[in-house]
């Protein structure tokens, strides 16, 4: 009978046992922890890979000549359009590169992101005040140079605060590497569920750990943005702002 | 002439349907300081623009000595380096500091060892009254200061000519006096200046040469005394009218 | 002094990343890479300390030495392990597949190596069993895509009992929705249910058993390229006459499926795999999984 059940038997999880869920936490963090450090490297991995493939992306776009323009922005489009999952199976089932599914993985995640990035780096290019690209050729600098000394260090200044925000998206969607064989954090929680069927305490510590790096990352990347900051520029406090608003 | 540094022939420049430079020719002297004037649109700031390439004209020769900027062949950044160009709104770096700002062409253009080259920044800084500004960033600034690195640094590439884009029209009132103060030593030391300006006091008293230009033509041009008192074109003579009755005392 | 972005570190550290896993290196002759989904206990799973244990695994790691070549494990996503053994990444698919004429189509299946039935999961103070549990208005959970939902669905609700099917990611998420009283029954591979129910410590019961059937196999690329159906299937044969296929068997289907137990046992017993002794292996594995004395190599 139903009504004879005692009530909140859902919440046994929290209630009864406290200490042997702690331990199950406490000897899975090992493996879940490997995993953090797989989804980390491959976060790291990707960032950096979409970062040198997406600011010529960019600049392409911005400053190409009309084929490259019409070739970059479909670069751009058809990565965009392409679901992860798409390009992994795609990448490693079909093209079979001469690469680990690691290596694979972070090649595949670094176009995609590639896709984004270059679009946050557009936007911070374009953000630069074209009069001083005209003070730079005035002072008889070439494209590539006026390039390098100018738009570069400004718009990778401007971009920061959009990587944060690209960091927090891929971070979570590296879970979909294990269709090619890659265990990171999400993977690796879900093995010790299958194994432990405790489906919460599993995902809540995951979920923590998730909350963290998101955290860690964007703290990180807000350092850098206020170390490399320059008045009027970028990387101003918060505070600076809250003072006019 | 063996002291010509400029020489402008048949300019001519259209965007679209509009020619804004419809046949523009005049010379400058080493050493002269030569003031354009003329209602806002008549294609000042493009042949400006065309004289140290920034903009490509359609048709027209243009020499700085004996080299033909116009000529494809010519290696315009070589060119450049020797004309220093002050925009109206400064555009300076926002990313570097006053003395990098200055120093940035010195040692990534002329390629001069970083030591040298913050030496000569800091003398141009000096020159501009702004020595002890020079680890400021452009928006720490105000608009004077900026417009004054902003001559420092195309000072510090000794060039042959100097080209001023309308240099106080985006400065409040009481910050025009200082740059144009840089400005007048500067035509004291006997840099070569060409001057787009709305400064009918500062034409008048600083430069040598005058031209008048409207609707992309040269209307008249004479020494300031000429320009000022005795125009010879009734246009000159409108246009003038007018700026004094706007600002009083042009002199006239 | 400033900082400014220095390309050669980031260069560095890019292919750091991308040297991890670096050129996977030629194959060695005669090893060949199993792929499975290690996450579906007692079949395949990954203990604690992130060693691959199962009955599957076994069965591969036991033939492989009977029939003289190595295996590599891949753990790799179930849905990935079909595609990956026709794209060639992988040679050999052991992973609880069971065997259809659609998979059959695209890859080539060994002999049957079991027998899988549904059990039906109750909550143990519902007082329900198998024939009430599929009581009309009663909610069925089972995983999406598997044998235990296609047999509510052919069944019970074709048949007319108007029960409602939810379907889960997996199997641990309905057994979760089972505990917290949101639908009343699920129905699952018998030997995952008694995975879950050990796992419930008593919440969870088993109220029947449905016999389906469905047989497993392991399977290879079409066309079997390196010749192995005839190794497994007559790997298979061998284990099964010198006892090592009931061994094995009574070690990880026993009635009580104890996954910490059988961790332990595996990790006490490895050496002998290593050691190329398959029988000594299970034999010692069956008798520590009774609770009896047991050798250790």
């Amino acid at each position: 009978m139903r009504g004879c059940a005692p009530p909140g038997r859902a919440l046994v999880l929290f209630k009864g046992a406290t200490i042997e869920k702690l331990q199950l936490v406490w000897e899975s963090l090992p493996l879940l922890l490997h995993g953090t450090l797989v989804t980390v490297e491959l976060t790291v991995g990707l960032l950096l890979v979409g970062l040198l493939l997406g600011v010529p992306v960019a600049l392409g776009q911005v400053y190409g000549p009309h084929p490259l323009v019409v070739l970059m922005s479909s670069y751009e489009r058809f990565f965009r359009a392409m679901p992860i999952l798409v390009l992994l199976i795609f990448f490693y089932f079909g093209l079979k590169p001469p690469l680990s599914p690691f290596g694979t993985a972070v090649l595949v995640f670094g176009l995609h992101s590639s896709a984004y990035q270059s679009q946050i780096f557009r936007g911070a290019i374009q953000a630069i005040k074209q009069g001083q690209l005209l003070a730079a050729r005035a002072l008889g600098m070439t494209r590539l140079q006026a390039l390098c000394y100018i738009v570069l260090p400004q718009a990778l200044r401007l971009s920061i605060p959009g990587w944060s925000n690209e960091y927090s998206g891929v971070l979570k969607d590296t879970s979909f590497v294990f269709s090619i064989g890659v265990s990171e954090l999400f993977r690796q929680g879900w093995q010790i569920m299958q194994r432990t069927r405790e489906v919460f305490l599993i995902f809540i510590t995951v979920a923590v750990i998730y909350l963290i790096l998101t955290y860690l990352g964007t703290w990180l990347l807000e350092l850098l943005e206020r170390r490399l900051g320059v008045p009027g520029l970028a990387g101003q406090r918060r505070e600076e702002h809250g003072r006019v608003l | 002439m063996s002291c010509e540094i400029l020489r402008v022939e048949g300019l001519h420049k259209r965007y679209g349907n509009e020619e804004v430079l419809k046949g523009v020719s005049f010379s400058v002297r080493q050493g002269e300081a030569l003031a354009i004037i003329g209602p806002s649109g008549t294609g000042k700031s493009t042949l400006l623009r065309c004289i140290n390439g920034l903009t490509e004209p359609d048709g027209g020769r243009i020499w700085l000595e004996n080299i033909e900027i116009t000529n494809a062949k010519t290696d315009i950044n070589k060119i450049r380096q020797q004309i220093g160009f002050v925009f109206q709104d400064f555009n300076l770096f926002a990313h570097l500091t006053a003395l990098d700002n200055v120093r940035l062409g010195l040692t990534k253009v002329k390629r001069i060892p970083k030591r040298q080259a913050t030496e000569r920044a800091m003398a141009e800084l000096n020159r501009v009254g702004l020595a002890e500004k020079a680890n400021a960033y452009p928006a720490q600034l105000s608009g004077g200061q900026q417009q004054r690195v902003s001559i420092a640094r195309a000072l510090a590439m000794e060039p042959k000519l100097m080209l001023f884009d309308e240099p106080t029209s985006a400065l409040d009132p009481e910050l025009i006096g200082e740059v144009l103060q840089v400005m007048q030593d500067l035509a004291d030391e006997g840099m070569t200046m060409v001057v787009v300006t709305h400064e009918m006091g500062f034409a008048r008293s600083v430069c040598d040469e005058v031209i008048f230009m409207e609707k992309g033509v040269i209307v008249e041009q004479g020494p300031p005394e000429q320009i000022f008192l005795r125009p010879q074109q009734p246009r000159t003579r409108q246009f003038l009218g007018k700026i004094s009755e706007l600002y009083g005392g042009t002199g006239s | 002094m400033r900082a400014t972005l220095k390309w050669g570190v980031v260069i560095g550290v890019l292919v750091l990343a991308l040297g991890v896993g670096g050129l996977v290196p030629q194959a060695q002759t005669q090893t060949f890479k199993v792929c499975s989904d290690i996450s579906w206990p007692p079949f395949e799973w990954t203990d604690a300390k992130g060693q691959f244990v199962g009955f599957d695994l076994d069965v591969m790691r036991i033939i492989a030495i009977l029939k003289g070549y190595k295996i590599e494990i891949q753990n790799l996503g179930f849905d990935s392990i079909i595609p990956a053994v026709q794209a060639g990444q992988c040679d050999i698919g052991a992973s609880g597949f069971t065997i259809t004429s659609e998979r059959a189509r695209v890859v080539d299946f060994s002999n049957p190596y079991w027998e899988s039935n549904q059990s039906v999961l109750v909550r143990t103070d519902s007082g329900l069993n198998i024939i009430t549990a599929f009581k009309a208005g009663n909610k069925i959970g089972a995983q999406r895509g598997t044998t235990g939902a296609q047999w509510v669905e052919d069944n019970v609700i074709k048949q007319g009992v108007a029960v409602e099917l939810k379907l889960y990611e997996t199997y641990p998420l309905a057994e979760q929705d089972l505990i917290n009283k949101q639908i009343h029954a699920v129905v699952e591979d018998e030997p995952a249910a008694k995975v879950a129910v050990k796992a419930s410590k008593g919440v969870l019961k088993i109220a029947g058993i449905i016999i389906t059937e469905e047989q497993f196999g392991f399977l290879v690329r079409k066309g079997d390229p390196h010749k192995l159906l005839p190794r497994i299937n007559d790997g298979m044969k061998e284990m099964q006459k010198k006892g090592v296929w009931n061994n094995l068997v009574e070690a990880y289907f026993g009635v009580d499926v104890n996954l910490d137990r059988i961790t332990q046992c595996y990790s006490d017993l490895k050496g002998f795999l290593e050691k190329n002794q398959p029988d000594a292996y299970a034999e010692n594995l069956a008798a520590c999984m009774a609770g009896q004395p047991y050798k250790k190599p």
